[in-house]
């Protein structure tokens, strides 16, 4: 049976149109240009990798199961496709920028590919654009980060936007001394994955009563910060909790000083969902309405490719563009696009745009399709009707 | 910041009855229309201006959630296990709808699978994810027809000489000559949340949740 279909895209391909593929390129541009205001520098690496150096231990590796691999028929070795470009921001800076000062901040902004879509993301390629601090995931780092994450969801028209600070490996930390099998640690990592509490009666009086404290508080900053600093924690997780704490007051005082009234920074310091591979702190950015998270950051470890002793400290966070572009209100804007016709001076339809208009010349005996205006002999008219479409 | 709609999707039938006098005493009361099994409506009112009701299928509850139509949800472990929608916090056990997920065979086939294990049985069953990967755990290759209900008649109409499918009491088992095998999953219905709702309307959420958990 060959039912060759061709008008149909795979599963998880979209063709992006006007204005939606415009639309997502400013938002990009703008974060690019925030970023670069703040001293990142933009890196492009490339499509595809060999699969070791790709899906090395780290975030490479946590996202192995959703990458595509294909056959290089030069090297006859395993290409992977990109599926996040974390792990690639990672391979630059520790063998190519392994000697450039730290802190080093890089941006980027490129597609990815993905094997299977999530339920909420069905996309298998979509954009994803972020920056990276290589060398420290310290309080000014961390803040630093956060503070980009809000600017550019700000500068994208985002009214409402929640920050939720987490330290994924808080719940670890508090575990840790505990004796537990392997199978019981990661039957309770889900159950608090889901904030199913219930579950954890399973493992005996001391598992709910350790984390009953925590209960029905998620988000409740203030709240949070008192019991956690109450309870009785393992030094991991104490120190999880004051890094938590730190950063909170820091990302909320920048709120308040550049006047973000619609911005709640929020805590729920037993969010590991989305944190594959982030160990220090880390948050999602949610905003009411968006089909899931907006996009992900937070402080992780890069080895160094070179030598795998080498360790360093980086944080950063990524966009998700496809969901950010759906959730985004429209760009204020009138479109005023004036038709010329195809003898007029290209001195004059360069001295229109510098006034503002988006110039469309008539071509080939074709009008000027879409415009509002007509220029002719240096008068503007408006047009009163077209349809925009192929009559 | 403005003070959001929620939305609570309840499931149609057995498990609506076991939560009406929940709701209740959560001080949640639906317009009339709600308890008139006539009414054409799909989205109810309720006593407080900040909550409205969706009544819908038990499976699509947690499709509601999951993807943000419905902030909060009841639903069966059943569901929340054959879907795994990642995006759902499940805080609260309601302790209603109790039943279980079970594996059902006529007593000859049963016993047949106990004494040589097959590598591939075919199954009917509503819950072609969980079953699957319950007899991929036992080495055992699971082909699934998806059927909406009546499973207990696919055995005799050599549809699939398995069923797998909820069991509250065993009658219908019984009744269609069918024995049950084991236990996939003991079923309870959940309260869930979905993750952009609880991030972006803490508050309101986390208070509601704490109302069932106190009913």
């Amino acid at each position: 049976m060959t039912d060759k279909n061709i008008t149909l895209l795979p599963s998880g391909f979209t063709d992006l149109l006007p204005p939606e593929a415009e639309r997502e390129a400013r938002a990009v541009h703008v974060l690019m240009s925030l970023f670069s205001a703040f001293g990142y520098e933009r890196v492009k690496p490339p499509l595809a990798e060999f699969e070791d150096s790709l899906l090395a231990p780290g975030p490479g590796a946590a996202l192995s199961a959703e990458t595509f691999r294909l056959m290089d028929p030069l090297s006859h070795r395993m290409l992977a496709v990109r599926s996040d470009l974390t792990a690639q921001i990672a391979r630059i800076s520790t063998l190519r920028l392994a000697d450039e000062e730290r802190p080093l901040r890089l941006a980027y902004a490129n597609d990815v590919l993905r094997t299977r879509g999530s339920q909420q993301r069905t996309e298998r390629q979509f954009c994803k654009a972020g920056c990276e601090i290589i060398g420290g995931d310290g309080e000014d780092s961390t803040t630093e980060i956060c503070v980009l994450a809000l600017l550019g969801l700000e500068r994208l028209g985002f009214a409402e936007v929640t920050l939720d600070l987490t330290v994924p490996r808080f719940a670890d930390h508090l575990l840790a001394p505990l004796d537990l099998k392997d199978g019981a640690r990661a039957e309770i990592r889900h159950a608090l994955s889901h904030k199913d509490f219930g579950a954890l009666k399973a493992f005996g009086s001391a598992m709910s009563s350790l984390f009953s404290p925590l209960t029905g508080k998620a988000g409740d900053a203030p709240a949070l910060l008192e019991i956690l600093r109450a309870m009785p924690l393992p030094p991991a997780a104490r120190a999880d909790a004051q890094r938590l704490e730190a950063v909170y007051e820091r990302v909320r005082a920048a709120a308040s000083d550049l006047g973000f009234s619609g911005v709640s920074v929020s805590i729920d310091p037993l969010e590991t969902r989305g944190f594959d591979y982030q160990s220090g702190v880390a948050f999602g950015l949610y905003a009411p309405g968006a089909a899931g998270a907006l996009g992900r950051g937070g402080g992780y470890d890069v080895r160094s490719c070179v030598d795998e002793a080498l360790v360093e400290r980086a944080t950063g966070f990524t966009l998700y563009m496809d969901t950010v572009r759906k959730a985004m209100p429209p760009l204020p804007e009138e479109r005023k696009i004036l038709a010329v016709g195809p003898d007029a001076p290209w001195a004059e339809i360069l001295a229109l745009q510098a006034e503002g208009w988006i110039v469309r010349r008539a071509l080939d005996g074709m009008e000027a399709p879409g415009c509002t205006h007509q220029y002719t002999a240096g008068t503007i008219e408006t047009i009163t009707s077209h349809s925009g479409k192929k009559s | 910041m403005v003070h959001q709609k929620s939305i609570l999707a309840v499931p149609k039938g057995r498990i609506l009855k076991e939560l009406m006098p929940l709701l209740q005493a959560c001080g949640i009361r639906p317009e009339a229309d709600f308890s008139d099994e006539n009414s054409r409506k799909l989205r109810f009112s309720t006593n407080h201006d900040t909550l409205d009701i969706i009544r819908v299928r038990a499976f699509d509850v947690a499709t509601f959630v999951a993807y943000g139509g419905a902030h909060m949800g009841v639903v069966g472990t059943d569901v929340l296990e054959e879907f795994g929608y990642e995006d759902l916090y499940a805080p609260l056990d309601l302790n209603i709808g109790r039943c279980r997920l079970s594996a059902a065979a006529p007593a000859e086939e049963a016993r047949r699978e106990k004494s040589a294990r097959q590598s591939h049985i075919r199954v009917a069953t509503k819950y072609p994810a969980l079953t699957a990967r319950h007899f991929a755990r036992q080495g055992i290759q699971a082909e699934c027809i998806r059927l909406n209900g009546a499973m207990e008649i696919a055995p005799a109409l050599g549809l699939a000489p398995w069923i797998v499918d909820l069991v509250s009491s065993g009658e219908t088992l019984k009744a269609n000559q069918l024995v049950e095998v084991e236990t996939l999953l003991e079923v309870t219905s959940k309260l869930i949340v979905n993750r952009t709702a609880l991030k972006t309307n803490a508050p309101a959420l986390n208070a509601w949740i704490q109302e069932f958990q106190k009913a």
